[in-house]
């Protein structure tokens, strides 16, 4: 493993279980990891539970929450995923596992597919081609300003702030298609193997006429005291086992594109973009940032990426090993730890940022009250389908 | 000025579109010839089976998609819901591809609403409940609650190659359905067209 080393003890930032073990920024060790605790209940006269789920229409996906609450406010909170997949990876190449691996969660597939192959080719020791880590980090960054757009709207949409809502899912539309025509997949499935990345970014520069478009809804939403009204000192999270936005939010510089050198991030001038608010309001506007910081890094690249048709070959050095790697998907930290023997997959462990974030979500929304549950929600950018996956 | 949204929504114009463009490829009818190693089966003696297609690339460049998004399998129509049509989502177990692209059948691009189409919160309002994703242990229970919470006539649409014949990641949902939407996932333009065509709308 060249981008992580087993310890006994954890050091330095804390990310999360990824299967048996907890990792942290630079090392890994079998040391057991916080889990999502199922509070106690609070019981006194005049209190009662409410249920919200599996299947509601302001949830995008199944999930059950159990709610205690004495009229308004949340007193506790229990949440249950409702649809776990039980995704079989083992035995398999590393070619049929990836066809599983970036259907475990599309809106997050870059993430997903790039930690898996450097995972991989860590385990393999293939040597990376730089102009594929360049492509990489171009999709990556396109997957971020989607899944931004699409948060964001999400936001406006439970505030009812109609135009900028539409306005915002014609922009997560004209991402799509901008991916569709670069990879011919608007999820990027089948784009990514060992040392090729099956785009063309000859039109990658027009991701700037769209974030253009998103800054001037983002300046009116700044200027909205309806909208700002129901973020602020909503869901408020000051916590180091945090990640992602919501970390940033809480202006903790946490950002695997800042801490490892897996991707070549700081040769095309990465900022990391926090925020002090620690609440919704904080994470709407790490997340309204970061769409403007990825075009500019997605501009940055339009120069440096020379080959359009590339498919490097590969040698693998090893057919046995153990890989694992780390990259920052639009809502955090996404880490796969792989083992391979005779070319096979033997294990492989995900640690999903909306696992985390859960966690996250459920130690700040208590205290809240019920009106203000749904912009909290949101805010964290949580999905159901990479918490409930059983890799196999 | 820039808190007036309705300015600005009228400045914006009408972006609704008449006719398809910018289609990603690999959501389209695939066409072709040869035998090839396909890993769901979805190609069986030189035929494409689109209910079983994940779009995953394997069978390139012996077969290639030819840009025809209407791939939808519609068993039965309900003229009855010609002018008002409510739809109740149902997430079984889906990889969130479906859940995205329906919602985008919202955006001003497709703008559903044009064509009668909206979504409803509950299923006692729906006309239609639409299951993505495969079937999952929990999740069976509330299929079946919804479906049996929806007033007659109802109708079943199955979204995405998971939910119609499991994909590569499971079991499909067991509902008879009167409407097949295939694709990993399908593009809005394959939905939108599916719904239109059930309710005996025109386009």
């Amino acid at each position: 493993m060249k981008y992580y080393k087993w310890s006994d003890k954890g050091e330095g930032r804390k990310i999360g279980k990824i299967g048996n073990y907890c990792l942290y920024d630079k090392v890994i060790t079998e040391e057991s990891c916080e889990e999502i605790n199922i509070s106690p209940d609070v019981k006194y006269y005049g209190t009662f539970k409410f249920v919200y789920g599996p299947s509601a229409g302001g949830l995008l996906e199944s999930i059950k929450f159990d709610i205690t609450t004495d009229g308004e406010r949340i007193l506790n909170i229990n949440s249950i995923p409702y649809k776990i997949r039980k995704i079989k990876v083992t035995g398999l190449s590393w070619e049929d596992a990836l066809l599983k691996i970036e259907r475990i969660n599309a809106p997050f597939s870059i993430s997903h597919t790039i930690a898996f192959l450097l995972a991989i080719e860590d385990a393999m020791n293939i040597e990376q081609d730089y102009q594929t880590q360049l492509k990489r980090i171009a999709l990556l960054e396109l997957e971020r300003i989607r899944n931004h757009l699409f948060v964001i709207a999400r936001l406006t949409e439970t505030a009812s702030l109609s135009v900028p809502t539409f306005h915002l899912l014609y922009l997560i539309e004209e991402t799509n298609r901008l991916i569709g025509k670069l990879c011919g997949h608007r999820y990027f499935f089948g784009v990514n193997y060992i040392n090729k990345v099956n785009c063309n970014f000859e039109k990658l520069f027009k991701i700037l006429d769209i974030v253009k478009e998103f800054r001037l809804i983002f300046e009116g939403l700044l200027e909205s005291r309806i909208f700002i009204d129901r973020l602020q000192q909503n869901g408020i999270l000051r916590d180091r086992d945090s990640i992602g936005p919501a970390a940033r939010a809480a202006g903790l510089g946490y950002d695997a594109r800042l801490e490892l050198n897996i991707l070549p991030y700081k040769e095309i001038g990465f900022k990391i973009v926090k925020a002090e608010d620690a609440d919704a309001f904080g994470r709407f506007l790490v997340r309204g940032y970061e769409i403007i910081e990825s075009s500019k890094m997605l501009i940055e690249l339009t120069d440096i990426i020379k080959d359009n048709t590339n498919t490097k070959e590969y040698k693998a050095i090893n057919d046995e090993g153990e890989g694992l790697a780390r990259v920052e998907s639009p809502s955090g930290d996404l880490a796969y730890y792989v083992k391979i023997k005779e070319g096979r997959v033997t294990s492989a462990q995900l640690l999903s940022p909306s696992y985390v974030n859960l966690k996250s979500f459920m130690k700040s929304v208590k205290g809240t009250i019920f009106t203000d549950f749904q912009f909290n929600w949101e805010s964290f950018g949580i999905w159901i389908s990479e918490i409930g996956v059983n890799l196999e | 000025m820039k808190n007036w949204w309705f300015l600005r929504g009228v400045r914006k114009g009408i972006l609704t579109e008449k006719t398809p463009k910018d289609i990603a490829e690999w959501s389209t009818k695939i066409e072709g010839k040869g035998v090839v190693n396909c890993p769901t089966k979805a190609i069986e003696n030189g035929k494409w089976i689109a209910e079983r297609c994940i779009f995953c690339r394997r069978c390139y460049p012996n077969y290639k998609p030819n840009l025809n998004y209407e791939i939808s399998i519609i068993k039965g129509t309900q003229k009855l819901f010609k002018k008002s049509f409510f739809l109740y989502p149902i997430d079984a177990g889906s990889c969130g591809g479906c859940n995205m692209e329906l919602k985008l059948i919202s955006s001003p691009q497709y703008d559903m609403t044009r064509f009668g189409i909206f979504f409803t919160n509950t299923p006692r309002h729906a006309d239609a409940i639409i299951v993505m994703g495969t079937l999952t242990e929990k999740m069976k229970e509330v299929i079946k609650e919804a479906y049996n919470a929806m007033p007659e006539p109802k109708l079943v649409v199955l979204l995405g190659t998971c939910a119609i014949s499991g994909g590569i990641l499971g079991e499909a949902i067991p509902l008879e359905a009167q409407v097949l939407i295939p694709g990993c996932p399908p593009n809005p333009y394959t939905i939108l067209d599916a719904l239109i065509k059930v309710k005996g709308g025109k386009k």
